[in-house]
């Protein structure tokens, strides 16, 4: 693969889990902050293989493609500035927080004849990558009913995240990843039905917690349960998932498939401990492999700006059914889903897909 | 003490059957007079008893006439409520098979009849006397999880129709997995509240796996809302593979303000692989919950032990069962009375 200019926008934990991917594949990367901690970032990279742009401008006069991440409520502004300047985007997920500023940026990257790249990591999770593609190959026959869980600890690094008008709330922001996946799995989703429970505002002080559920009704007459938790500090990132249709099921559970695990360590202190290793690929590395590939003459990404609109139809869907009490018909098309998904990615989950 | 069980149309009869034939200090008897009706192949009425080697009279009649002290009714859901009537004439205690009908009317019906006759009404939802269910009982009425945010439950089995054709039957069943496998754990959530009632419930519902091969619905979600502020979703599908080892199960996660815990009513078992059968190898050593369910009732519940589900309790559990067939019908949540 040629080397990829690439422009980071952000420096927050996303920007973190994504720079270690870029430098693999040997992107020469700029990252701009509107304050100091892209610079701060870069600085953290002592070779000098990340630079930093003082503006924007400088940003995208340097970049072939723009990698967003920056808070969910600036996604629009920052991506739209991109596109506009004929940069390919890869966007972190949720793309917008409404479906309408998902079809704006849409219009932007078609009218620039550029790729917009929902970043939706879960589909590179290798366990949610061979269990899609299993099912797209009938492994399950027509998949009937189907269940999502996502565990992780409430993300109060960044206060932007319990805002629900920054972030959306933990159905946006969180259980988007799933909201995908059924989509992925059985279809296009015309009804949505949610409740929220918790602490779902900022400040979110230390040891609050949030919990949703959430019933999807495909147009195929599939029927999807997501649950979410933004839990305790102490919280396992765990996430589950069960398929299930006429010719079988399909089933994991992220606690029971650690393939390393330490035992017992005594009481050691944090960060002296044995660490726990990646025992495969970052599924961020993965996915920003095949944007790389795609920007470069390579075949499309299994994930399109498309399904990332539909992403966030239902979140936000979701999301309004949870503050008014009703079901909500998200008023999507009653097509068939999308293709299969891509060939499958070899890596080990981890604490990123909240 | 005697103990009559009545009707073997219930997959659950010879469960019941067998444990009271084993079970010291009783007497029990069993009438099946519906056998004939019967499709073929389905083995009931004395030839059943005879297989279970317990005795087995030719009518209802005839096992009042022997004077029990408790019966258990395991005929199909909407023949429950003569057979709950029957005893309460008889005045004697019932223990009736869940769903405890297949209407309100029926449910409410056999509710007062048992008052009025002063005999105890049961529901039989042995999943309450599971170890898991009283440790999650105590960490949730002990303060430990905090006030309950959410609950995400799953009841999957596999189609039941196998061994009794009537599960499928709309008529005599009810309805499909809706009506099958919502009402364990609304009972768990309704004992578990213990006074905080369902408000709402938001159901889905689809038959996609049987399409054509049954016409009840086979999986469905039920969303609850209860008047303490949880909300449960309820997985009740019949989504369990027919040749699975496993009939299927029964787990839920609930998510407190200060704790996340989990149950799994089936979990303790040795699971293997059996090479001569090539089949998978699953033993359950755990608690036998129809055991202690049925010796709870006949003999009372220990000091601050679970108590066997009452006909209100089963009213209240038919009630969510029904109202998300309501919901799936409508499409939007509806309220509970």
């Amino acid at each position: 693969m040629p080397e990829l200019a690439v422009g980071l926008i952000g420096a927050g934990g996303i920007a973190r889990a994504h720079l270690p991917a870029w430098l693999e594949l040997g992107a020469r990367v700029t990252v701009f902050t509107h304050d100091d901690s892209g610079a701060r970032l870069a600085a953290e990279h002592a070779d000098g293989r990340v630079r930093v742009a003082r503006t924007m401008e400088e940003l995208l006069e340097g970049s072939e493609a723009v990698d967003v991440c920056t808070p969910t409520h600036t996604h629009r502004e920052v991506a739209l500035a991109a596109l506009r300047a004929g940069r390919h985007v890869a966007c972190e997920k949720p793309l917008a927080l409404t479906p309408g500023d998902v079809e704006e940026m849409i219009g932007e990257a078609d009218r620039a004849g550029v790729l917009l790249f929902p970043a939706h990591v879960v589909r590179y999770f290798p366990e949610y990558a061979a269990m899609a593609d299993a099912v797209a190959r009938g492994a399950v026959g027509r998949p009937a009913v189907l269940r999502f869980t996502r565990t992780g600890t409430y993300p109060v690094w960044s206060p932007w995240f319990a805002d629900p008008t920054l972030s959306g709330g933990i159905l946006v922001d969180q259980m988007i990843h799933d909201f995908d996946f059924a989509r992925l799995l059985a279809g296009d989703v015309v009804r949505v039905h949610a409740h929220v429970r918790g602490h779902q505002e900022a400040p979110a002080p230390a040891g609050c917690v949030a919990a949703a559920t959430a019933v999807l009704t495909h147009a195929s007459g599939a029927i999807s349960h997501v649950h979410g938790v933004w839990g305790l500090p102490d919280a396992q990132f765990r996430t589950t998932f069960r398929v299930a249709g006429r010719d079988g099921v399909l089933q994991h559970d992220s606690a029971q498939t650690k393939a390393f695990r330490v035992i017992s360590q005594g009481g050691r202190a944090d960060g002296e401990g044995i660490p726990a290793t990646n025992l495969t690929e970052s599924p961020f590395l993965t996915e920003l492999r095949e944007f790389a590939s795609a920007v470069t003459g390579g075949p499309a990404p299994r994930v399109t700006a498309r399904d990332g609109l539909e992403a966030v139809r239902i979140a936000v869907a979701a999301a309004e059914s949870a503050r008014t009490g009703v079901s909500v018909e998200t008023g999507a098309p009653g097509a068939h889903p999308g293709g299969a998904p891509g060939p499958q990615a070899r890596n080990e989950s981890q604490e990123v897909a909240r | 003490m005697k103990v009559g069980v009545l009707s073997f149309a219930h997959v659950h009869a010879a469960g019941y059957a067998r444990l009271l034939r084993d079970m010291p200090g009783v007497e029990l008897l069993t009438s099946d007079p519906d056998a004939v009706a019967a499709p073929p192949g389905e083995v009931r009425g004395q030839a059943f008893a005879e297989q279970l080697g317990v005795d087995h009279v030719p009518t209802y009649q005839a096992l009042f006439d022997w004077g029990p002290d408790a019966v258990i009714v395991a005929s199909e859901n909407s023949r429950h409520r003569a057979l709950v009537e029957l005893a309460a004439k008889h005045g004697v205690d019932v223990l009736c098979e869940k769903p405890l009908a297949t209407t309100v009317e029926d449910g409410e019906a056999m509710v007062a009849a048992c008052r009025e006759a002063g005999v105890r009404l049961g529901v039989a939802y042995p999943v309450r006397f599971s170890p898991a269910y009283t440790a999650l009982r105590e960490a949730v009425r002990s303060g430990g999880t905090g006030r309950v945010l959410t609950v995400a439950g799953a009841n999957n089995g596999g189609l039941p129709a196998g061994a009794r054709a009537w599960f499928v039957d709309p008529e005599l069943a009810g309805g499909g997995a809706m009506m099958d496998h919502t009402v364990h754990i609304a009972d768990l959530l309704d004992e578990l509240f213990a006074g905080a009632r369902a408000v709402e419930v938001y159901a889905q519902s689809n038959n996609l796996m049987y399409e054509g091969e049954v016409e009840v619905d086979t999986a469905g979600l039920v969303t609850v809302r209860y008047d303490n502020g949880a909300v449960a979703t309820i997985d009740c599908s019949w989504s369990h593979p027919d040749h699975h080892p496993t009939w299927g199960g029964l787990e839920l996660q609930l998510v407190g303000e200060k704790a996340t815990v989990e149950m799994d009513a089936f979990g303790q078992v040795v699971s293997g692989f059996d090479e001569r059968n090539r089949s998978g190898v699953l033993l359950p050593w755990g608690t036998d919950l129809d055991g202690s369910m049925v010796r709870t009732f006949l003999y009372g519940a220990a000091d601050g032990g679970v108590q066997v589900a009452d006909g209100e309790a089963g009213l209240r559990s038919l009630r969510v069962a029904l109202a998300g067939y309501e919901s799936a019908r409508q499409g939007r949540p509806v309220p509970l009375d």
